[in-house]
């Protein structure tokens, strides 16, 4: 063994740790800095609402029956016009997500025929007890769009929302 | 009113043309009893009827819903029955009724501020090949009119209009 | 001509009565014809065209006579159009193609056009999830529809058809089994179509709106989600539910159905009943159950004021104590008492009434039963027998319903007598006034109120025509009630009853005997084990040391006056009741939902029913309470139902060879049906934990000579409250279904015209009726079916009215406001 190699090595060593310090650091600084996520990235659960401030959900549990996990909780309750939480008939009165069971697989995502319950960016899920990891609908759902002043229920014109999905656009076009 | 209290002689006619245990058939011509002076059939003429026959208030409707020619709401004198059906509509009878509406200004079902003309679509008249038409009662009797326009229809209606004042 | 066919479906080979459809036919080889218009108990309308099958049939030669053979097999011809398989009857050699690809093609455009108006809201649809039109769209439908989408029907959503049913317009498809079920099954045509094509509407004039007892029915047969149940609106998504097999606890009929539960926030988390549907079972409700059932089914079992802890009295107040206690103390005061008495009701399963009788025996007490009806033992000894079956009864039968309102009493069993009469049996209806049943009725007897009995006895004279009808009938069956009667009268009319049908030799058989038309779901079972009512219960009351009562609430229902010397009370109960609030020692007992047991019905059908949800605070079901207490008396009872219920088999004769696992054996009914596929037979569940069993035929050879009296007669001038019962009551278990208020409404006392003339009182006027030294208001209902001088007082309505009495009448004043 020549008596040099350590030394060099030593150098080496230190020639790697020298030109870090000119490049951009990886570290992010959590929590005071978030990392972005990717445009595909399946983070907490978001209900959303419309423009005029209604709930998208309509409470038709199919996210429930589409969830691998059993992770969703709904029970729906019928609209009036006096308290109008969404359009058509049908609202959820209860909507419950259990976080601890959520797999994040988008299931239900897929499910809603109204495209209420997304899979956001937020992937801060930390809790201290088992109970806190049930998110309910206060929790999951989106503010109020700007533009729009009226939490739900709202009172509203009979005969405007009669309809809970959307209506129907011919496929061809 | 009952019905019974305002045409004593003609229920009673109408009645004793049905034998006891068929007496639900006289439910037609009752109906049009009932529908003689307004020109429709009231709801309480209905129940009247259902009682009269055994028959519910709800078998007495149904006919007066069935039926083209018995109405339930009041209209125009001239209650012009416009098919719609799909045979009817690929002649192009939905394109007339609805130019037919926005000549007189109405919507479909509604009737001119004159009172005279009511516009309404309806459901088969057993006519298909002679669409676009429309039905209408007149003191003559059922008229059809058949392959018709809209200027041949204004035309109809002008001539009423004329014979009536 | 064979009475039998063999066609071929699909391939297989099936032989089956001629004159059937070929619809039918498949469902026997498990081919599921795709239908949305035609159910097995409403027969062919035609109306959908979704069933159009491929059909051929065998070229026969004119000079033979036989087919023509090509190969050795028949010559098959194919019609040249698709033909429906609801109204081709099958035929000799016949070949049916259900997937060939001209019948797929024609069941695939007939749903493509049906889709055309049907509105796509199934996430909101209450039907969603158990939807036949939904199930047949995937099964045969489309993927894409070549029609616009925007030309779909649009109408007004959510009409109510009255207030238990709700009509979609959009979604209804015309099918009409709704309006058909209701003239042609329930025999009340009050709903209706309303105009033509795409206007086609279902309307109800009736008042209220859809106004049978029938009307939840027409939802489970809905093929879509036009017509729903109020009470079940977004209640919960199908396929979230759970079931469990129960019987209904409202009537005597003892209609089995399915309890369908969820868990749910709105209830605290509790697991609790979302809905009743009906459970198959051809020998009883077939596929119906009524609205007293379906909408008040279980709702009482989920009352606020339900006891949930053994409760005793100290220094006039409730104090919660521990079940052990309370046994104690329930078995020091039965065993100190010279003679205690039990007193129990209908209420209870057969279990709950075996260990109450085998204490009691060890006690020495007394065993009454709570009930205003007589006749029971007679109903053990000539009621019906095993193998009977209300469906086998036709042409050349008898059957024979006095003093009953059977529509307002138990539905089903209307719904079955007029089926029967439909199939040519001999209906006689013998009634003081018009009910619902005589239209189906061959003969109509009308007697005077108090003349029951006599009427009865009369017909048993050897030249009554009703006589020689009987005698001649093959089968004959009577339905006797309470109306107008007490204890004594309606005893006395079993008897007559009875000897009617034994000088005619028409018990101990199949479908033969004395039906008693009983309030309570157990009263049959109940007189079999020996419980027997008395006359004067207050007698009772006051020389007995302590009462044991179970499942009964004779205070509240004023059998009983309380007086300063009062028994101890031991009160075995679901709810605080009156008599709870008298009572000593307060057992909570559970629900019938909360519990497994067995209900004997009045043809003494002994059908078992299932837990359905957990049960409520610290209840528990009444057999182990009693075989608690029991226990404490060194006496061991047992405390598994299924046990019981072998010992019961044992001691009582009637039901020996009854055990819960005869009780649940399952044989294939027809027509069919199946939760799977739900357009044939509807959302109606399928049977698979048992169709009961009926008791032996008694070996009784000498019965009790009738006596007894009638009730009281109407005197000229006088008039005469007699009680009737209405299947809508102010009692505790139909007052607790908030849906079915309105219907129960308030007290209405019924009066002739002619009568109210003489007294001076109008149609809708207000009285103050007293009797028998209680009051209460009522609203007059001037009725011209209503016999002079009498005045109609429906029981459970807040007069306490046990048989026919004097009333005093005044008008209430209005009061002067302002």
């Amino acid at each position: 063994m020549r008596f040099g190699e350590p030394v060099l090595e030593l150098v080496r060593g230190m020639w790697i740790t020298f030109k870090s310090i000119f490049e951009r650091p990886v570290t992010v600084q959590y929590p005071e800095e978030k990392r972005p996520v990717r445009p595909r990235f399946r983070g907490r659960h978001v209900l959303h609402r419309y423009e005029n401030g209604l709930e998208k959900c309509i409470g038709c549990s199919l996210c429930s029956a589409a969830c691998p996990s059993d992770a969703i909780f709904v029970e729906a309750a019928e609209n009036t016009d006096e308290a109008r939480y969404s359009p058509g008939e049908r609202y959820a009165s209860t909507y419950e997500i259990n976080m601890l069971r959520c797999i994040y697989c988008g299931f239900c995502e897929d499910a809603c025929p109204t495209e209420a319950i997304t899979l956001g960016d937020n992937y801060e899920l930390t809790f201290t007890d088992r109970r806190d990891a049930i998110y309910d609908k206060d929790m999951l759902i989106e503010p109020l769009p700007a533009g729009s002043d009226e939490l739900t229920p709202q009172k509203v014109k009979p005969g405007v929302h009669t309809r809970a999905v959307p209506e129907m656009k011919n496929p061809d076009d | 009113m009952t019905l019974i209290e305002k045409y004593p002689q003609e229920v009673k006619q109408i009645l004793a043309r049905y034998p006891q245990d068929q007496k639900r058939s006289a439910v037609m011509p009752l109906l049009y009893l009932a529908q003689r002076e307004n020109g429709f059939v009231h709801r309480r003429d209905m129940k009247d009827i259902g009682a009269m026959l055994d028959i519910t208030e709800t078998d007495v409707a149904s006919l007066v819903g069935f039926y083209s020619l018995y109405h339930d709401e009041p209209a125009g004198r001239l209650r012009i029955q416009v098919c719609t059906d799909l045979s009817c509509a690929l002649r192009g009878a939905d394109d007339f009724l609805a130019a037919l509406c926005e000549s007189l200004g109405v919507e479909p079902g509604g009737t001119t501020p004159d009172g005279l003309v009511t516009v309404e679509p309806v459901m088969c008249l057993a006519a298909c090949d002679k669409a676009p038409l429309f039905q209408v009662q007149t003191g003559a009797g059922l008229e059809y009119h058949e392959r018709m326009t809209i200027e041949k229809t204004l035309e109809w209606i002008e001539s009423r209009k004329e014979a009536a004042s | 001509m064979t009475d039998r066919v063999t066609l071929t479906i699909d391939g297989k080979q099936v032989t089956v009565p001629a004159g059937m459809l070929v619809v039918d036919a498949a469902k026997k080889v498990a081919v599921h014809i795709p239908i949305f218009c035609y159910h097995p108990k409403l027969g062919s309308a035609a109306m959908c065209r979704q069933c159009l099958v491929e059909v051929g049939r065998p070229i026969i030669d004119h000079a033979t006579g036989h087919p023509e053979l090509e190969d050795g097999f028949p010559r098959i011809q194919f019609s040249a159009k698709l033909e429906t398989a609801c109204t081709t009857l099958v035929s000799e050699g016949m070949v049916v193609l259900t997937q060939s690809e001209r019948a797929r093609k024609g069941q695939k455009e007939v749903l493509e056009f049906l889709l055309t108006s049907h509105p796509l809201d199934c996430p909101i649809c209450d039907k969603g999830g158990e939807c036949p039109l939904q199930n047949l769209t995937m099964a045969h439908g489309p993927g894409k529809s070549r029609f616009l989408f925007d030309e779909k029907h649009h109408a007004e959503k959510q009409v109510p058809l009255g207030e238990l049913i709700f009509l979609d317009r959009e979604r209804c498809i015309q099918c009409g089994r709704c309006v058909r079920f209701q003239e042609n099954v329930a025999g009340e045509p009050v709903i209706g179509f309303y105009q033509r094509g795409r206007s086609m509407d279902i309307v109800s004039f009736s008042e209220p709106g859809f106004d049978s007892v029938f009307s939840g029915n027409t939802t489970d047969i809905c093929p879509v989600g036009a017509l729903t149940t109020a009470d079940f609106r977004f209640g919960a998504r199908p396929w979230e539910l759970m079931a469990a097999a129960s019987i209904c606890s409202q009537c005597a009929v003892g209609c089995n159905t399915t309890l369908n539960t969820r868990r749910e926030a709105r209830s605290d988390g509790q697991i609790v009943v979302k809905r009743v549907m009906p459970r198959q079972n051809e020998q009883v409700n077939e596929l119906w159950i009524c609205d007293k059932g379906r909408f008040a089914g279980y709702h009482y079992t989920e009352r606020d004021d339900r006891l949930l802890k053994p409760q005793v009295r100290r220094d006039d107040k409730f104090r919660s104590v521990s079940w052990d206690a309370a046994f104690l103390q329930a078995a020091e005061k039965l065993q100190d008492a010279e003679k205690p008495v039990f007193l129990v009701s209908g209420r209870l399963s057969n279990e709950d009434l075996f260990n109450l009788l085998q204490l009691a025996d060890g006690l020495g007490a007394e065993t009454l039963l709570y009930t205003n009806m007589g006749g029971g033992d007679l109903t053990g000894m000539v009621g019906l027998t095993s193998g009977s079956n209300l469906a086998d009864l036709g042409l050349g039968d008898v059957i024979l319903v006095v003093a009953s309102d059977l529509q307002e009493e138990a539905p089903l069993w209307w719904l079955r007598i007029k089926q029967a009469a439909e199939r040519g049996a001999m209906l006689i209806v013998v009634n003081p006034r018009e009910t619902k049943l005589e239209k189906h009725a061959d003969y109509v007897v009308r007697y005077a109120y108090g003349d029951e009995i006599k009427t009865i006895q009369d017909m048993n004279k050897a030249t009554h025509k009703i006589h020689k009808v009987f005698a001649k009938a093959a089968n004959a069956v009577i339905f006797y009630g309470s109306e107008g009667l007490g204890l004594e009268g309606s005893s006395g009319l079993a008897g007559a009853c009875t000897s009617l049908l034994v000088d005619t030799g028409h018990y101990a058989r199949p479908n033969n005997g004395l039906v008693g038309v009983w309030q309570r779901a157990n009263d049959q079972g109940a007189w079999e084990l020996g419980f027997r009512p008395v006359k004067d219960l207050q007698v009772i009351f006051d020389k007995s040391e302590v009462v044991y009562i179970v499942g009964a609430d004779p205070v509240g229902d004023g059998a009983v006056r309380l007086k300063k010397r009062k028994p101890f009370m031991i009160v075995q109960e679901l709810l605080s009741t009156d008599t709870v609030g008298h009572a000593d020692l307060v057992l909570p007992a559970r629900a019938f939902t909360e519990r497994e047991g067995t209900y004997t019905s009045g043809e003494r059908r002994v059908q078992r029913f299932y837990q359905a949800v957990p049960p409520r605070g610290e209840s528990r079901p009444d057999y182990e309470i009693v075989a608690e207490i029991a226990a404490r008396l060194d006496t061991a009872l047992e405390r598994e139902p299924g046990l019981v219920m072998d010992q019961l088999a044992e001691h009582i004769p009637a039901f020996g060879g009854i055990s819960y696992l005869k009780v649940s054996e399952v044989v294939e009914q027809w027509p069919v049906i199946n939760r799977s596929e739900l357009f044939y037979g509807g959302a109606v569940y399928e049977n698979t934990q048992g169709l009961g069993m009926q008791l032996r035929p008694a070996p009784v050879t000498s019965f009790p000579v009738s006596k007894g009296k009638g009730g009281l007669r109407p005197k000229e001038g006088l008039l005469l409250a007699v009680p009737v019962n209405k299947l809508y009551d102010q009692g505790l278990t139909v007052l607790s279904a908030p849906l079915l208020r309105e219907r129960i409404g308030e007290l209405k006392v019924c009066m002739n015209p002619d009568e109210a003339d003489r007294l001076g009182f109008e149609n809708g006027a207000r009285l103050r009726i007293g009797l028998n030294g209680n009051n209460a208001k009522a609203l007059l209902v001037v009725d011209p079916t209503v016999p002079s001088g009498i005045l109609l007082v429906p029981r459970s309505m807040g007069l306490p009215i046990f048989e026919a009495g004097m009333p005093v009448l005044s008008k209430v004043r209005k009061k002067v406001t302002g």
